[in-house]
């Protein structure tokens, strides 16, 4: 088995394919990466078991075989390489010998078919996405997405696909956000909890992609190809909550303002909170909006006076100023509007402009119970 | 000596028709006259009488127009809490030249643990004659007191020599005192409990020290326990000079009966207004929200549900409060609601946490 590659386009693959890696696998095969040549044809692999991504790349070869190579040693020798043609040749003595300008390097190989096989998507369903549009419902959506063992279901992105559209869904109680694209249609009603950790890789690949990902799945695995690649990964298995029905109905408390400018003060004020519950308190009243914190272990104390277009009652609402920061971070409106009704119900971020046509994103955040 | 437990001397002081009687002092006019505080309006209820008035049968917690029924000539005034409260301080200021421990059950009566007194007297019967005499003296009232070994046993004495009396029982005097005790006398049985010992021939002290313990168990429940020690004479409930509050309520007898929902929140959003409002200036919150419902053939019912977090505002109060209400269907038409608040965060276990619950973070409820 022999292959010669450019060393930059065969580092650009593996390092995102080193993505999927974990730092501490239990099984060492999981260490390596998979090499499956087939003359022109390199397929590489990397598993975590519950995620296979692989890619495809051409390379000049006239034979044919399967080997895992230390995924750690290789990445760190391809690094150093400035561009140049590289030749790997397998040597009985179960090592592979790569061969550059410099020099030669010799790494210890395991047999391809130790490596375990990515699961086979038994009879999916399938729909197409533009890349981007993938990357920003991810994006829009994940930072909401949980991190308890004790409810993994929350602890991914709820895909809910249909005929009227596609929708994603994260939420972590006390957090939510549903992105939703009517100009995008799926051709059957199909509903899946997708893992984080696929969904962060396939955000980096396919931000300002323009090609189509083909996404097909069944109950228990989904499966994302685009270009060169495919990835594979096991669902989550349970029921997501019924989020519809948090999201309350009747908000006759709306406020209008300004997001980088309620995004600043949030920020600033919030430094003077309290470190552990990063409460910040909302006072609403006529077109005034008064944003302060306190710790009162350390007697720090802020408060700002901004001016917004308020219709409601006049208001006090708690929240952690933490949520409310990631929640305007991830907008890029100009304007936002937070709709409120009780200070124990949930506020309900929107952005005002700069949605696509057919784009929606409602984000809603629980508050924290102020004690007078 | 009955029984091995330290003896301790404690007074109960009871101040005669407390509010009926300061209505008297501030307004000579209604000296001598039969009065009652509150009870004016169509459904009103009579919150305390004075002795004239007792004697045409009027009670407290009596319907107003059944009291004017029985005495004519009754004369209604509006109560006036404020200046009650005012003279009650008085009255504990002159407790607390006695003994710290001073447990005020309401604004007209207390308990005082006298066994250790700032004034080394050692006659409790001495030391309640004498507060009962500056009480006259510097308030202007008549109080009546009961002195013995327990709470227990010295709020039945207060009432023996009601008005302007005092009674002793004393340590040696108490298993006697408490065998002759008719069983209704006995705090913690009112009128069901009454009726329930009467069935079991139990009329008297006597008559419930013969039961046994397990007797007891199994017919009362848990209060079983309670009689069989109370009638012993022990009673171990210290004076607790800190008691705290441990709720918060308001409720509100409607002049017609209710049976639209519609009409009730409009009631009941008025009703946790004022809630909210004795929440606020008590500065204090609860968890649990309690819903009372008095249907118009007088059966009480109680829904209640406890919240994750403290609350005082008057809107979430509400919002619990209609939960509650629209919770079941109401059986009849209602003449009474009401909504209590407690769990509060005055309650001792929750001190030291109270820094970590000033905030709490809500979740959705999914």
């Amino acid at each position: 088995m022999k292959f010669i590659v450019s060393s930059t386009y065969l580092l650009k693959q593996l390092q995102i394919l080193g993505g999927v890696i974990n730092n501490s696998n239990t099984l060492p095969i999981l260490d390596n990466f998979l090499f499956d040549l087939d003359e022109t044809e390199l397929t590489v692999s990397a598993s975590d078991l519950e995620t296979t991504m692989s890619s495809t790349l051409n390379v000049e070869s006239d034979s044919k075989g399967s080997v895992a190579i230390p995924a750690r040693l290789l990445l760190d020798t391809l690094k150093t390489f400035p561009e140049q043609p590289l030749t790997f040749v397998v040597e009985d003595n179960n090592t592979i010998e790569i061969s550059s300008n410099h020099g030669k390097y010799a790494l210890a190989y395991a047999d391809g078919n130790e490596f375990p096989n990515a699961v086979s998507l038994e009879d999916p369903s399938k729909t197409v996405v533009v890349g981007d549009v993938l990357a920003t419902a991810i994006s829009k959506t994940i930072f909401a997405a949980g991190n308890d063992d004790l409810r993994p279901v929350m602890s991914g992105v709820f895909f809910q696909f249909s005929t009227e559209g596609l929708t994603f869904v994260a939420t972590d109680a006390h957090k939510l956000v549903k992105y939703t694209r009517e100009d995008v249609k799926a051709s059957q009603v199909a509903e899946f909890i997708m893992p984080k950790k696929p969904l962060n890789l396939l955000k980096g690949i396919l931000a300002g992609s323009e090609d189509d990902v083909t996404i097909e799945y069944n109950d228990s695995n989904a499966k994302f190809t685009f270009e060169n690649s495919e990835l594979i990964c096991r669902l989550i298995d349970g029921k997501y909550p019924n989020y519809e029905a948090v999201i309350p109905k009747e908000n006759p408390n709306k406020l209008t303002i300004a997001r980088t400018q309620f995004l600043n003060s949030v920020k600033r004020v919030s430094i003077f909170s309290n470190k552990t519950t990063h409460q910040i308190r909302l006072k609403i009243a006529g077109a005034e909006l008064n944003i302060s914190a306190e710790d009162i272990d350390y007697s720090n104390k802020a408060e700002e006076r901004l001016t917004c277009d308020y219709q409601g009652d006049d208001l006090q609402i708690g929240f952690n100023s933490r949520f409310l920061t990631e929640m305007l971070n991830n907008l890029s409106s100009d304007e936002v509007q937070l709709e409120m009704s009780l200070p124990n119900r949930a506020g309900i971020l929107t952005p005002i402009d700069g949605l696509d046509e057919g784009e929606q994103v409602t984000m809603l955040v629980m508050p924290v119970m102020l004690n007078n | 000596m009955p029984f091995d437990l330290p003896i301790r001397k404690i007074i109960h002081v009871d101040m005669d028709a407390f509010y009926a009687s300061v209505e008297q002092m501030d307004n000579p006019l209604l000296k001598g006259k039969p009065v009652a505080v509150g009870g004016g309006g169509k459904r009103g209820v009579v919150s305390a009488a004075s002795y004239e008035a007792r004697k045409f049968g009027v009670k407290s917690a009596m319907a107003g127009n059944l009291a004017s029924k029985l005495c004519p000539e009754l004369i209604f005034v509006r109560p006036n809490f404020e200046r009650y409260s005012e003279i009650s301080k008085q009255i504990r200021s002159i407790f607390f030249d006695y003994t710290d421990l001073v447990e005020p059950l309401s604004l007209d009566e207390a308990y005082l643990d006298v066994t250790e007194n700032k004034n080394g007297n050692p006659s409790a019967s001495l030391i309640a004659k004498e507060i009962r005499t500056r009480i006259l003296n510097e308030v202007g009232l008549t109080a009546s007191a009961g002195i013995s070994i327990n709470k227990f046993i010295a709020k039945i004495a207060s009432d023996y020599n009601k008005p302007n009396g005092q009674k002793t029982v004393n340590p040696e005097e108490v298993l006697e005192f408490l065998e002759q005790l008719d069983i209704r006398k006995f705090y913690g049985v009112g009128k069901v409990t009454a009726e329930k010992m009467y069935q079991k021939g139990i009329f008297t002290g006597l008559d419930l020290k013969q039961k046994s313990i397990d007797y007891l168990d199994a017919n009362f429940g848990k209060s079983g326990r309670y009689y069989y020690h109370i009638v012993r004479g022990i009673h171990t409930s210290e004076v607790k000079p800190d008691r705290t509050r441990k709720s918060l309520a308001a409720e509100r007898t409607f002049s017609e009966n209710l049976s639209s929902e519609v009409f009730m929140l409009e009631k009941l959003e008025h009703i946790a207004e004022e809630v909210s409002r004795r929440l606020n200036k008590s500065k204090v919150a609860g968890k649990t929200v309690t819903l009372k419902i008095k249907y118009s053939d007088f059966t009480l019912h109680t829904r209640s549900k406890t919240l994750k977090f403290f609350i005082s505002d008057k809107s979430v109060i509400f919002e619990t409060a209609k939960d509650l209400l629209y919770q079941e269907k109401l059986n009849n038409s209602v003449r009474l609601l009401g909504i209590s608040l407690s769990n509060l965060n005055t309650e001792k276990k929750e001190k030291p946490k109270e820094k970590k619950s000033v905030s709490v973070q809500l979740e959705f409820k999914f």
